[in-house]
């Protein structure tokens, strides 16, 4: 699958400040998740792809093409702006409209696509309010409206759930979907990672400018065996089951749960971990009822990539 | 690269915004005072001699060349792109199949149209109210059509130049008040051809009046409010350095705009 967003060593600074750091990754077809907390440089990236900002070093490209000054590009790419700004004295319709406008689309049509994405973003009631009298989740959903009005082959999404209820996250968390299954390219940025995992699996980790890691979430913890993995495994008998593996060299440390039937142990090798563990458990008739990885989400992936 | 149609598209998008918004409606009320003014002297004026008129319509001139105009050219010239960047919405509009020269030329001319509105409806009905007593004399129709063509050239100027301040600078609004009530209010009064570096100078030499021992062999009809110490420049010439001061800040903020980079203040 060809690259649709493409930076290669890509920096940037921000007078001395580093905003990003020889950033070198690809986006694809689909759902592609930027996490990193804030300040990680995620804004500035989007920023950096929607031709905002120029680059300091390095190329990026959308589609093989340059994006700073390039207007035609942008048929083509929506955006959704991180920050809680607009015309306030618009109406949500006018708002959308009149950007339609901007995109060459004759005044029918542009009202026409305005009164459709307003629609899916289920503000078709109150689309000849004004702004300034919409509250929080609305702003956030006229935002994204005006994103994909235009029925943009690249999405690009910066926070977009923030201020959403979860009612909005949810509905916004399928409309994205649905954008993918339609063949489209979304990047969508978040600092929350459930946020993220409820969209994709394709993740890039972004944190003090540099990309950590990128790939789906077990490549990730693939590149993380410097860090143990923890395994709980509850059962009828974890003090026996631990016994077992006092002599294991490929187990770092192991600790009993609150509840007093789970064995929480933390190893490098986990295939190896799980053939013993199936032998051990048979050999001594305990009964398993759960097996469970509690830091395998990206919460722990982005902790231990980031060394807290 | 084609600009003509997308800043018409521009310019259709920010002409009504600016119609609605909150400044614009106060910047209105501002207009009014010159009405009031009118109907005040209108007052004061009955039976007295047509000179009188002539007094209070320059005097209508002082506030609409030196006030109202370089106020609204100020705001709305800084707007263009400086407001977009304090208020973080240039994303809207760099991120659109819109070369970036269109969005400076669009919302320049929705803003001048809009501002010309303003300097039109407060120049026309207070200039009429206080020559109410000549509306059946033909030359009283030129002078307002000169009036109003000088606070036009002015418009134009003034948010030419106040658009390339606010492309170039964050706090352009700062910048502009010393430009338009600091620069433009000492140096036109500045002998010899300093003047001519204030775009002032330009507008009050294509001014109808022309004040007897100041401009020599001028009409002498009117008083010298705004024409103390002119040196006119032609006016012919005169306009044609109006015409030419706008397309070069014109130019200049498109360019700035093309190539700078807008950082947000986090």
């Amino acid at each position: 699958m060809s690259a649709v967003i493409a930076a290669d060593r890509l920096s940037k600074y921000y007078g001395n400040v580093l905003g990003l750091n020889e950033v070198s990754l690809t986006v694809e077809e689909g759902i592609t998740g930027l996490l990193g907390p804030n300040g990680a440089g995620k804004s500035t990236f989007m920023k950096l792809v929607t031709g905002q900002l120029w680059t300091d070093l390095g190329t990026v490209t959308v589609r093989g093409r340059r994006t700073w000054n390039a207007p035609e590009l942008f048929r083509a790419i929506g955006f959704c702006p991180e920050h809680d700004v607009f015309y306030e004295d618009m109406t949500g319709f006018e708002f959308v409209a009149g950007l339609m406008r901007l995109h060459g689309f004759p005044k029918a049509e542009a009202r026409d696509r305005a009164a459709r994405s307003l629609e899916l973003v289920d503000l078709g009631k109150d689309k000849d309010r004004l702004i300034r009298g919409y509250s929080r989740g609305m702003r956030q959903r006229v935002k994204f409206a005006q994103a994909v009005a235009h029925d943009p082959g690249i999405v690009i999404l910066d926070e977009p759930m923030s201020g959403l209820d979860p009612l909005g996250k949810r509905k916004l968390i399928r409309l994205i979907k649905d954008f993918k299954k339609e063949g489209r390219t979304i990047l969508v940025s978040s600092h929350v990672l459930p946020e993220i995992e409820a969209l994709t699996s394709r993740v890039v980790l972004i944190h003090q400018g540099r990309v950590l890691a990128e790939g789906d979430v077990p490549f990730i913890r693939e590149l993380i065996e410097a860090h143990p993995h923890q395994i709980s495994v509850r059962s009828s008998d974890p003090r026996g089951l631990a016994a077992r593996f006092v002599g294991d060299a490929s187990i770092q440390k192991m600790t009993f749960g609150a509840d007093g039937r789970t064995l929480v142990v933390e190893t490098h090798r986990r295939d190896e971990f799980f053939g013993r563990l199936t032998g051990a458990v048979l050999e001594a008739g305990i009964e398993v009822e759960e097996i469970s990885s509690p830091d395998d989400n990206l919460q722990a992936v982005f902790e231990y990539l980031v060394g807290k | 690269m084609n600009v003509g149609g997308p800043a018409a598209r521009v310019f259709g998008v920010f002409f009504p915004l600016g119609l609605k918004t909150g400044k614009t409606r106060a910047l209105a009320l501002l207009g009014l005072f010159p009405v009031l003014l009118a109907v005040v002297a209108r007052i004061f004026l009955r039976g007295r001699s047509g000179d009188m008129a002539a007094v209070f319509t320059e005097i209508l001139m002082v506030f609409f060349l030196q006030l109202y105009v370089v106020i609204l050219a100020l705001f709305y010239g800084t707007s263009v792109v400086a407001e977009e960047v304090e208020n973080r919405t240039l994303a809207y509009l760099v991120t659109r199949p819109v070369p970036k020269p269109a969005v400076v030329l669009g919302k320049f001319a929705a803003y001048a149209l809009l501002m010309f509105a303003l300097v039109g409806v407060g120049l026309g009905v207070s200039f009429f109210v206080l020559n109410a007593p000549r509306l059946a004399d033909p030359s009283l129709y030129l002078t307002f059509l000169r009036y109003l063509g000088v606070l036009g050239l002015g418009i134009l100027a003034y948010t030419a130049f106040f658009t390339f301040l606010g492309a170039l600078l964050k706090k352009a609004i700062i910048v502009g008040l010393i430009f338009g009530f600091g620069w433009e209010n000492i140096i036109q009064y500045f002998p010899g051809s300093t003047q001519r570096f204030s775009l002032v100078h330009y507008l009050k030499s294509l001014l109808p009046y022309r004040p007897a021992g100041i401009v020599g062999g001028g009409g002498g009809r009117g008083v010298a409010l705004l024409l103390f110490r002119l040196e006119p420049t032609p006016p012919l010439l005169a306009v044609l350095a109006l015409a030419a001061l706008t397309a070069v800040f014109l130019g200049l903020a498109c360019l700035l705009f093309r190539t700078k980079e807008y950082l947000y203040e986090e």
